[in-house]
């Protein structure tokens, strides 16, 4: 390694290992940021090839245990999708307050992470405990109505296991009402430290040709634009080959541009918010739990704790691709699937973190290589979700194939 | 100690005519659940439920309210794994301090799970454990042949079933009829042969006829959580009791039973290790 060229191996305060590799002028500029997982593959879309259709939620969940709850949701909803399964209407608003406790609480796991870059010891601590606190009552909901809080059993294709007692919808809805002061103090809290940790202002901002990509406001749907999609392969990626074959995710593009998915992608597409950079991400990711908060409670006061929670479907199902596409913590989380004859013959998830790293390496640049961690962690990256599988050589390590893309 | 640890042994019934009116024996296991719903000591109970339409077909379910109680009351002597209940009665059904009905085994594997951490935020929250003796259990289908094959009564027709003095006794309409439990020895499932708890060792508080009048029960309380709500069910007029050497047969006949189940236990499993069958370390 020369002098110009700084690396960070593995980033740190994030889930999954990832290589951050800055080239630097004479002042320690970045002049250009390249960041790629070096976490090995999941393999989770091969194994549940030939299974039943509700093997995938249950298997699929455990691609992560950061944000297994949009794991879950996105796999039940590609396989009632490609099943042609309308779910119930208080399955729909169970699925939704499931889903935005969650993404409270996976924000909320951020703070914790990034705590150490926004506060001294004074106010560590209290940012710690805040973060606890929500986190234990957010997860209660989870608990409560999915049965798990991580790897939530009772969100099945058809639906909802089983619906809330009225004694639960009460007792959710009164502590939710309870945590509201604590969470909006919250929220204050981090915004503030955030503003005040002396960050540059346009840190981060270089997003080059990327769009946001958003097409939910909350939780998610069916509709995915898959005509638009390509995946490039990293060695065809990145220029330098070395990062190219130790790279271990493709590069997902929507007619042909990389797509920035997270808390301020979806504050530009839904809110109109044009502010971008490491504080901008901080902002809305904080501002975004009061937007799921919102979305919980409207979901909990809607459900109707009598109503079947659970459709009676078939294995036939349509034979076309259907799609999973969940508004998650770090962006959308997409799975496809395809039932042929009861069993799953195709599935592929494009999870959210694969959408920003083509993103988070060129947005370092232009800044001190030092403040490069930062922005990486301002996506929340979570590798261990994000991976292909190419084949080499034993003795030379030399690439002998590399079209397991869909590993 | 033939009993497992316990602070004190008494005779009880509950005052409550609606509870009498359903109760196997004394109405213990029904009272103090309903005490502890009212008083708020937990939030609803995990019992054996009776399946819709098939009154002797236990089905593990909450209760939350005294009729969900009353509906559950009475001994159905068929397994009923409440334990798989108690999962839902922690999630979709909000509890957090919770009540349940548990026969020794049960017991034994409620205290398994809370001992190791299985799973998350499930077993911890069982706040009163009330165990019910038990010398053995069957098989739905034997209740069948006990009732319609042998006493020639459909088991449908059939309004309490119950175990005692050597014999397995129904009534229906009024009228009673008793299989000797000879008859029923072979029915009941393999692994109570190696059974060797008959008083719920583990539990909070255990009860069972055994030991006291008709319509009576004897009580063991155990843990602390077991004595206090059952001194708090008393001060409160729920139930009576009699101190447990004023009664006849009292406390001998339990031990003489509980220490009969815990040697053909042991002489079961030494036959079984002959056959180089395998068997549980610990019991
Ligand atoms: C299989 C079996 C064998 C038994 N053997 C003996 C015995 O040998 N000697 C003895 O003294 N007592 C025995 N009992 C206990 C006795 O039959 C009564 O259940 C006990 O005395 C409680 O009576 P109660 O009037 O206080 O309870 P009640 O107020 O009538 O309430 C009974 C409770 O037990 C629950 N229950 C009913 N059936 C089952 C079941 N199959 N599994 C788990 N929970 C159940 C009900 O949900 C209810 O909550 C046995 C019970 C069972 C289930
Ligand atoms: S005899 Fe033992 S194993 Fe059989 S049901 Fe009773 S407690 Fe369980």
């Amino acid at each position: 390694m020369t002098d110009n060229i700084k690396v960070i191996s593995p980033t740190t305060r994030q889930e999954g290992h990832a290589e951050l590799r800055m080239e630097v002028d004479d002042e320690g500029i970045v002049t250009k940021g390249r960041y790629f997982s070096i976490t090995p593959v999941r393999g989770l879309e091969k194994m549940v090839l030939n299974k039943s259709p509700e093997t995938p939620p249950v298997l699929c969940q455990r691609i992560c245990g950061v944000c297994p709850i949009p794991h879950t949701l996105a796999s039940a909803e590609a396989v009632d999708s490609t099943l042609g399964i309308e779910i119930p209407n208080a399955a729909k608003l169970l699925r939704r307050a499931t889903l935005a406790a969650h993404n409270i609480n996976s924000a909320a796991i951020h703070h914790f992470l990034v705590a150490p870059d926004i506060t001294d010891d004074s106010n560590f601590v209290a940012a710690v405990k805040s973060v606890s606190n929500i986190r234990k009552n957010v997860q209660y909901v989870v608990d409560m109505i999915a049965g798990e809080g991580i790897h939530p059993s009772d969100i099945r294709p058809g639906g909802m296991a089983r619906n809330i007692t009225p004694f639960t919808k009460d007792k959710l809805v009164t502590r939710m009402k309870a945590l509201k002061p604590d969470l909006e103090a919250h929220v204050e809290l981090i915004k503030n430290l955030v503003l005040e940790a002396g960050l540059p202002k346009d840190l981060g901002a270089n997003l080059g040709d990327s769009v946001p990509f958003s097409p939910y406001a909350s939780y998610g749907g069916n509709e995915f634009p898959y005509e638009d999609l390509t995946e490039v392969l990293p060695e065809a990626w990145y220029e330098d080959p070395e990062v190219g074959k130790r790279a271990c995710t493709q590069i997902p593009l929507l007619k042909g541009k990389p797509q920035e998915v997270g808390p301020r992608a979806n504050m530009e597409v839904h809110h109109g918010r044009k502010e971008k950079g490491v504080i901008a991400q901080h902002v809305a990711r904080a501002d975004e739990m009061l937007v799921n908060y919102n979305d919980l409670m409207e979901a909990l006061d809607a459900i109707d704790t009598s109503a079947n929670t659970m459709t009676n479907w078939k294995v036939e199902g349509t034979g076309e691709l259907g799609f999973g596409v969940m508004s998650a913590p770090r962006g959308f989380n997409v799975h496809m699937a395809k039932v042929v004859e009861g069993r799953i013959a195709y599935y592929n998830a494009l999870v959210p973190t694969t959408w920003n790293i083509p993103i988070m390496g060129p947005a370092t640049e232009g800044f001190h290589w030092e403040l490069g961690a930062h922005v990486i962690r301002a996506y929340d990256p979570c590798l261990s979700c994000a991976t292909h599988v190419m084949v080499v050589d034993d003795e030379d390590q030399s690439v002998i194939k590399n079209e397991m893309v869909r590993i | 100690m033939v009993l497992g640890t316990y602070k004190e042994a008494v005779s009880a019934r509950a005052t409550d005519k609606d509870i009498l009116k359903v109760s196997q024996d004394g109405g213990i296991v029904s009272a103090l659940l309903i005490h502890a719903i009212e008083e708020g000591i937990v939030e609803g109970a995990v019992v054996a439920g009776k399946k819709d339409g098939e009154k002797w077909r236990p089905e593990p379910g909450v209760a939350m309210t005294k009729e969900d109680i009353l509906g559950a009351a009475g001994t159905r002597y068929t397994m009923s794994p409440n334990l798989t209940a108690l999962k839902e009665a922690v999630r979709q059904n909000g509890l957090e301090k919770v009540g349940i009905v548990l026969t020794p085994c049960q017991t034994l594997a409620l205290r398994k799970l809370q001992a190791y951490p299985f799973a998350r935020f499930v077993a911890d929250k069982v706040n009163l454990a009330i165990g019910i003796f038990c010398m053995e259990n069957f098989p739905i289908a034997a209740l069948d042949t006990f009732s319609q094959a042998k006493l020639e009564t459909p088991k449908d027709d059939v309004d309490k079933m119950d175990i005692g003095k050597g014999k397995f006794w129904i009534t229906s309409e009024g009228e009673e009829k008793g299989l000797g439990l000879k008859f029923t020895h072979g029915y009941e499932q393999a692994a109570c042969n190696i059974c060797s708890d008959y008083v719920a060792e583990f539990s909070d508080i255990s009860t069972g006829s055994v030991g006291s009048p008709d319509g009576w029960s004897t009580i063991l309380k155990r843990t602390d959580a077991g004595k206090t709500i059952f001194d708090s069910a008393v001060e409160a007029g729920l139930i009576e009791t009699k101190p447990m050497d004023e009664v006849k047969p009292g406390l001998p006949l339990l031990e003489k039973l509980a220490q009969g189940k815990k040697d053909k236990a042991a002489k079961e499993l030494e036959k079984r290790e002959k056959l180089g069958l395998k068997v549980p370390l610990v019991l």
